[in-house]
């Protein structure tokens, strides 16, 4: 990963190249294609251009571009831009990360959806999706974790109600089948 | 006339209780993630879409496109009081807007602001009204190689326009282009991708990747960020949004020319409204310099007039195109057209013939939208920008939580949670490397009728490659994209040219 912005950063090989990453998940892609295209099995009858056509340019296009990115990030590494309109105003001066990503908050609120993801069958909506919001919360820095519980239990259960309810969306009612 | 008897029908259709209330809170929620930095309306779109499938079409279309409209009424607030753009479309309005509030004049640059939107809303409004039929009938002769050109055209234009450098945006592209392909090919009957996967047999639903792309994505790239950044401060103003006649009269003429500069571009891909909304400061900044005593830098009133009328300008007139033509322009229209297959309609010329009840209150609702958000907007501009003390881990927590249900919503199946999750990572790392988002979105819907469109132009003609290039329209339309490429590459040629000096 590249290096934070406050200079002087010591810097190696892999600075601002961290994109090739991008240049791999595309190389990935054009791959996934490759085997897919090769492994497919046409109808008898179709008649070309068949199903095979218009991925087959499509891989090719991959494997240009996976190219032409790690070209592109060989020749000309970048600092990370920050340009997206977000709020931009860094921490103080003399503060220096590893990385310009945080990816301790990242892997935890990734983590936080994962959970929500495997745990909303089996326990229902109101408390995977209030457990997710709280461990996003409090991932981000929220300073008051229970407070974030009411809050997190106060959403979840304000969407059943509406989208089960109001619209007649089905969520999952998990452990508290019944009690609902 | 026949166009305005048709907007009247409309008008009656759109003003029943429960239309009102709709445009209401497309206008009510376009405004509020307008305002929030980070938040646009294409996001808005992308978690209202799973939970509008149990309203009636014209219901939902009438929210999207409050939502549209209202996005880019929100977006200046922050702009002008923070110095921090709502969205990409409100960079051009930051520079004379938040000017002014420096120099105490921030009531009248979020009243510029606002009716500025207005003025660019409506003038599309009334192109679309006069215009779209005319070029629904154009469309109506368009075959498959008008829409292979067509879907070609906007593949490249927004591939190319927006971002910083060609591989990125064609990359960007191809990740939607490629997400498109998998699940059972409609022509041959053939599973493509799906390695035996039945989860996949339907093809990764649009709602994954739009929510994923758009919404988790915005979700990890903050969480990315968060601990180490802080938002800006805002500054407090005092007194209503109001324009005094001399203020009208100096900003009147750059709503009128930001207006015509934004409206062409709903028709073309470049991807959104926010090259429009440069164009438009430039053009206003290039005719100060010639004025006897010039106003930029010192806050510049027509520097914040043009570029907002621009922006709403291009929204109007893009959903025309997308009505008419079927064709998206921006990544809000592009999910916008994915919800219109959803309900089993197809934008485009017979959209006109087969469902004219719902385009004309769509259109009429257009309308309707600006007053209310004009009304929404004007006189509580200040109120909004109190939005932004919802704590930044509150805020992006609970669109987690949105993200979940809109997914879950629509399919119930948690295979398409895990998919969201890894779509949305991939969403992060786009954003952090700085790659384009609306390639992805298009790819993504415009891929099958792009793929379509050329497997039955060559299955018609029995495999020659000249009937791509065999109609005026689809000559007009490759022509067209040879322009933009030249614009591209003078565009990089010149910026060379400066980094070398």
């Amino acid at each position: 990963m590249s290096q934070a912005t406050v200079a002087p950063a010591p810097s190696h090989w892999g600075t601002g190249r961290s994109g090739l990453v991008l240049a791999g998940l595309i190389l990935a892609f054009a791959i996934y294609l490759t085997v897919g295209i090769i492994t497919m099995t046409v109808p008898d009858g179709a008649e070309p251009p068949g199903p095979k056509f218009f991925p087959i340019i499509l891989a090719v296009a991959c494997y240009a571009l996976a190219v032409m990115l790690t070209v592109h990030y060989v020749r000309r590494p970048e600092a990370p831009a920050d340009t997206d309109g977000v709020e931009t105003i860094e921490e103080p001066e003399g503060v220096r990360h590893k990385s310009f990503t945080d990816w301790r908050t990242l892997g935890l609120t990734m983590a936080g959806f994962l959970a929500f993801a495997l745990l909303l069958d089996p326990i229902g909506w109101i408390l995977a999706a209030a457990l997710m919001f709280w461990v996003i919360a409090w991932a981000m820095g929220s300073g008051s974790p229970l407070k974030d519980v009411a809050v997190a239990l106060v959403l979840s259960c304000a969407v059943q109600v509406a989208f089960s309810a109001g619209l007649g969306l089905h969520l999952p009612a998990g452990i508290l089948d019944g009690v609902l | 006339m026949e166009s305005l008897n048709l907007l009247a029908g409309g008008l009656a259709d759109a003003l029943t209780p429960m239309n009102l209330l709709w445009v209401f809170i497309g206008a009510f929620l376009g405004t509020a993630v307008g305002v929030l930095p980070g938040l646009g309306s294409s996001m808005a779109v992308a978690l209202l879409l799973p939970v509008t499938f149990t309203l009636d079409p014209t219901a939902a279309f009438i929210m999207f496109a409050g939502v549209y409209f209202g996005g880019l009424f929100g977006d200046s607030t922050m702009a002008i009081l923070v110095n921090t753009p709502g969205g990409s479309t409100a960079i051009a309005s930051t520079f004379e807007g938040h000017r002014m509030t420096l120099t105490g004049r921030g009531p009248q640059a979020l009243a510029t602001a606002a009716i500025g939107a207005f003025v660019g809303g409506l003038l599309a409004s009334v192109i679309v009204v006069l215009f779209a039929p005319k070029l629904a009938d154009l469309a109506v002769n368009f075959g498959p190689p008008e829409y292979l050109a067509l879907s070609v055209l906007a593949f490249v234009a927004t591939a190319t326009v927006v971002s910083t450098s060609l591989a990125k945006g064609l990359a960007s592209l191809v990740f939607g282009l490629t997400f498109a392909v998998i699940g059972i090919d409609g022509i041959s009957g053939a599973q493509r991708f799906t390695f035996g996967a039945p989860q996949l047999f339907d093809g990764i639903s649009i709602i994954v990747i739009t929510v994923g792309v758009l919404a988790l994505g915005e979700v990890f790239h903050v969480a990315s960020r968060v601990r180490r950044t802080r938002p800006g401060r805002l500054h407090k103003i005092t007194g209503r949004p109001y324009l005094s006649r001399a203020e009208v009269r100096e900003a009147a003429p750059a709503w009128g020319r930001g207006a015509l500069i934004g409206a062409p571009f709903g028709v073309i891909p470049v991807g959104g409204a926010e090259i429009p909304t440069f164009l438009a400061y430039g053009g206003e900044r290039a005719l100060d310099r010639r004025r006897k005593h010039p106003q930029f830098g010192k806050g510049a009133i027509r520097g914040l007039a043009a570029p907002e009328a621009a922006g709403n300008a291009t929204a109007g007139t893009a959903i025309g195109a997308l009505l008419a033509m079927g064709l998206p322009t921006s990544a809000t229209a592009a999910i916008m057209l994915a919800a219109f297959r959803q309900y089993g309609l197809q934008p485009g010329p017979l959209l006109f013939t087969r469902s004219a009840d719902l385009v004309w209150t769509l259109i009429a609702s257009l309308f309707i939208g600006l007053v209310v958000l004009l009304v929404l907007n004007l006189p509580f501009a200040p109120l909004w920008a109190k939005l932004t003390k919802i704590p930044r881990h509150y805020l992006y927590a609970g669109i987690a939580v949105f993200c979940g249900l809109g997914v879950y919503a629509t399919s119930a199946a948690v295979t398409d949670l895990i998919l969201v999750l890894g779509i949305g990572f991939l969403g992060f790392l786009l954003r952090r490397y700085d790659f384009p988002l609306a390639p992805i979105m298009i790819g993504v819907v415009l891929g099958p009728l792009a793929e379509t469109s050329l497997r039955n132009a060559l299955l018609s003609s029995g495999g020659d490659y000249g009937v791509l290039v065999d109609s005026g329209i689809s000559v007009t339309i490759y022509a067209a994209l040879v322009l933009v490429l030249v614009f591209v590459a003078y565009r990089g040629l010149r910026a060379r040219a400066a980094r070398d000096v």
